[in-house]
């Protein structure tokens, strides 16, 4: 070796040294495993009350229910993400988001990865999208882009919706419907694949019930930071009030929400979304030509439609209502996820890292508090302080997350502040779960044309010490 | 016990010693991404389609793309509500620039050369709907991430539109004054609003830090074309912000008109007037109809020219259907000429289309 490649190699390790000895002192401690499961309970005042009680379990019971093609559980289908809420919405209990068979508390591998091996989707028939593994976390699939005739990207054809990643085709129960699942390979190979993972809905009661008002005072309140940070409100676009759920908060309440997923996510018809929804381009959406579902792949569940209804025949709320009712009434009854005040790192780590959440500018966007308006449903709604860590706004979030998709009024680069409470129980982060690495999750904020530059640029100066003081408290939540 | 690392074993031992610590190290799980090409992603087995391929849709059997259809990456090609422009010669306020270090902005007549090691590792978002901008966000090394123990604090060029900013502040005074007064309770005030001069202008500044986080705020602003424009340096060393002040003070070259309460444009540039495309000075008025989104605001620059015709139209927040139906009406609208000291003169003013945002309302403690 060369004097000279021998002063390089030095360099070269000296300078790993240095960039080792950097990261070493600041780690994300991981999922909180140490104060138990602290998330999936009712508001107290629905424990409190015997019928809001049953209504919230029987809430719970058809959350965590498997849908099938047809039976007992029918109108799974024709295509699908999984064939329940309770599969994708389960770290670290129902109501939650992607889990694992490793991570406290252990629920199990990502149910996606699994669809075959359960004999939930027929292996000739259907693939495990590469992107779905035991390990990852479970994801909705989206092309921004729709694709020309010779198989690229037409980026002048916005699509955005969601590619369901099964069908139900080859089911003993699917009757001839054949349908192929989309061309993910040729979107993966153009780059024209987005995913998003389930958002939780812990607390979403407490969302839904906090008035336009309040969220609008709260916006102005933060008008003239120091950190170049304005955000927006994506619109309903009937009545122009300020709709909230979702990663690009497009939907408006609860009920919407539910009734979306149903259709969307498990191909259920319901009240809100009547017919069974074929792929973006399927419908003739892009210039596709398509003209819809073929003929023997809808009502599969012989039933007519929708597949979901509001029960005559019921005897009690439980059995009357419908299940997108009930699946908005287990989100609407859960409580919040308790924080832990000591754990990770100590009851002085994690009230310093709470003040300099706020001190460097974290807290424009993520609001730790605000306030219910009188509810009607149940006490434990109203006049609370919802500490959800979040403005409900959208965010230019710049090119690092952008994935080109627009929903409502939201832009490709936009997202809602997400609610951070539970952060400490989740294992995947940002709208694609592309890390579990907290610390990666928030330099993630940083890129051209984001809103949150400033701020992490005020928190990548903070001591090493009090960085991890600030990922101690984002853990505890 | 005596260290053993000597001589040629030190690249070994510090070698190890990084091993080791990384071993410590919280990697990110490797989690698929959606760039297959930077993982080697294995190309899924392409499901046979049914029927002729078709234009659009999900239906492509294509894996191996050219590189034409490829959508390039970290681009924001769907845009929601963005800002845009009639012509491409008139300058912007966000058309910032850092060419060989200097940060120009024609818009504001603000040139910069930047001392050394700064740099913008990141562009600024767009305007939003309420006149906020960010003109740029410099660091130096370290900055931007979580991390690094050599962070070297921030600089940030950002602007206010004051026809619609939605504090109670008419100016760059009272928008200095109105941030003082509504400071959180976790900052504590180093220095109230004085005026100082930067670049031979008047400029308002004020300081605070955090006590916790051990990081101050060196606020400095003045007014140019009915915009505040602030400056925000943040650092953990008082003494290096002092440094930049005295630099930017002896090197920043700022517009005559640059004040504290006027700045209200003229010579060169347009004279600015808040409202004036109101009252009597609208002579012929064609609204827009918007059919889609028209719940959102949309602020929109104007100048108007001699004749009183819309020459240039700046539309800090809209949709692009937005942008095009109002830009049709504006088109169509003929204003009073505004004359001063008997002489014609163009003028820039601004109008909130849409719904407009919440306004901040005046309290004791808007203004000093």
């Amino acid at each position: 070796m060369t004097r000279r490649n021998i002063r390089i190699l030095t360099l070269t390790i000296a300078t790993l040294f240095l960039a080792g000895t950097a990261f070493a002192q600041i780690n994300d401690p991981g999922v909180r495993s140490t104060t138990g499961v602290n998330a999936g309970q009712p508001l107290a005042s629905v424990s409190a009350n015997p019928a809001d009680l049953a209504f919230f379990n029987a809430g719970l019971g058809q959350f965590n229910e498997q849908q099938t093609v047809t039976g007992d559980n029918p109108g799974l289908g024709p295509r699908f993400n999984l064939d329940g809420c309770g599969g994708c919405h389960s770290q670290p209990a129902p109501g939650g988001t992607s889990p694992s068979a490793n991570i406290f508390p252990n629920v199990g591998p990502n149910p996606q990865s699994q669809a075959i091996a359960n004999g939930l989707v027929s292996s000739s028939t259907n693939t495990i999208p590469s992107f779905v593994t035991a390990t990852g976390p479970v994801r909705e699939a989206r092309f921004p882009f729709f694709f020309n005739a010779n198989g690229t990207a037409n980026v002048n054809n916005p699509n955005g919706g969601v590619e369901d990643l099964f069908t139900v085709s080859g089911r003993a129960d699917a009757g001839t419907c054949s349908l192929t699942q989309p061309g993910f390979a040729a979107a993966q190979a153009a780059n024209n694949l987005i995913f998003r993972i389930p958002t939780p809905v812990f607390g979403s009661g407490l969302m839904s019930n906090i008035d336009d008002s309040t969220l609008l005072k709260n916006q102005a309140a933060q008008a003239g930071n120091a950190f170049g940070v304005a955000g927006a409100f994506n619109r309903n676009g009937n009545d122009g009030t300020i709709s909230r759920f979702g990663w690009k908060a497009q939907n408006k309440s609860l009920l919407l929400f539910a009734g979306e997923a149903y259709n969307v996510e498990m191909g259920i018809t319901n009240e809100i979304f009547m017919q069974d929804r074929p792929l973006p381009g399927e419908d003739g959406a892009g210039g596709t030509g398509q003209t819809g579902l073929p003929a023997n792949c809808l009502n599969l569940a012989k039933i007519g439609y929708p597949e979901d209804i509001t029960h005559s025949n019921g005897t009690d709320a439980s059995s009357s209502a419908s299940d997108i009712t009930l699946f908005k009434v287990f989100m609407e009854d859960l409580a919040p996820p308790t924080p832990s005040t000591t754990v990770p790192g100590g009851s002085t780590s994690i009230s310093r890292g709470r003040t300099l959440f706020s001190s460097v500018g974290c807290a424009v966007c993520h609001t730790p508090s605000l306030t219910t308006q009188p509810s009607h449903l149940t006490a434990g709604l109203g006049n609370a302080t919802a500490n959800l860590f979040s403005d409900l706004e959208v965010h230019h979030m710049g090119t690092g997350l952008a994935d080109n998709v627009s929903q409502g009024g939201a832009g490709g680069d936009q997202f809602r502040t997400a609610p951070l409470w539970g952060l400490g129980q989740r294992i995947f982060f940002l709208h694609d779960g592309r890390t579990n690495n907290l610390v990666t999750a928030i330099n993630a904020h940083g890129s051209n044309g984001s809103e949150a530059n400033a701020s992490l640029n005020a928190a990548a100066a903070l001591s090493l010490t009090d960085q991890q003081n600030l990922i101690n408290f984002l853990r505890s939540l | 016990m005596k260290s053993r690392c000597s001589g040629s074993l030190i690249a070994i031992c510090v070698l190890a010693s990084f091993t080791a610590w990384g071993q410590r190290i919280q990697p990110a799980q490797d989690i698929p991404s959606q760039n297959p090409r930077a993982q080697n992603a294995p190309a899924q087995n392409a499901p046979v389609q049914s029927g002729s391929s078709v234009n659009g849709g999900d239906f492509s059997t294509i894996t191996e793309p050219t590189s034409e259809g490829i959508v390039p990456k970290d681009t924001i090609i769907v845009k929601g509500a963005w800002s845009s422009a009639s012509d491409s010669t008139t300058s912007l306020p966000e058309a910032a620039s850092l060419t060989n270090n200097v940060f120009t902005d024609e818009y504001f007549g603000i040139t910069y050369p930047l001392p050394s090691g700064w740099f913008q590792k990141f562009t600024p978002p767009p305007p939003s709907d309420s006149g906020r901008y960010v003109l740029a966000q410099l660091g130096r090394s370290g900055s931007f991430q979580l991390g690094q123990s050599d962070s070297s604090g921030s600089i940030m060029f950002a602007a206010q539109d004051m026809f619609f900013t939605p504090l109670p502040a008419a100016n760059a005074r009272q928008f200095v004054s109105y941030s003082r007064n509504h400071l959180p309770d976790y900052y504590q005030v180093e220095l109230k609003p004085t005026q100082t001069t930067v670049g031979g202008q008047p400029f308002m500044f004020f300081a605070y830090w955090s006590p916790d986080a051990e990081l101050h705020w060196y606020v400095l602003a003045t007014q140019i074309r009915c915009h505040t424009v602030e400056i925000v340096l943040m650092n953990r060393d008082p003494k290096a912000m002092e440094e930049l002040v005295r630099d930017m003070s002896n090197k920043m070259k700022l517009p005559a008109e640059a004040s504290l309460t006027g700045g209200t444009g003229g010579g060169s540039v347009p004279v600015c007037i808040k409202d004036y495309a109101a009252g009597e000075n609208v002579l012929e008025r064609v609204e827009p109809v918007l059919t889609q989104q028209r719940h959102n605001a949309i602020p929109v620059r104007i100048i108007i020219d001699k004749q009183g015709q819309v020459r240039h139209m700046h539309f800090l927040s809209a949709y692009p259907e937005q942008q095009k139906v109002i830009s049709d009406a504006l088109k169509q609208w003929k204003f009073r000429p505004y004359e001063r000291n008997g002489q014609r003169l163009e003028v820039e003013t601004g109008i909130m289309f849409g719904a407009a945002p919440p306004a901040v309302l005046a309290t004791d403690r808007t203004t000093d």
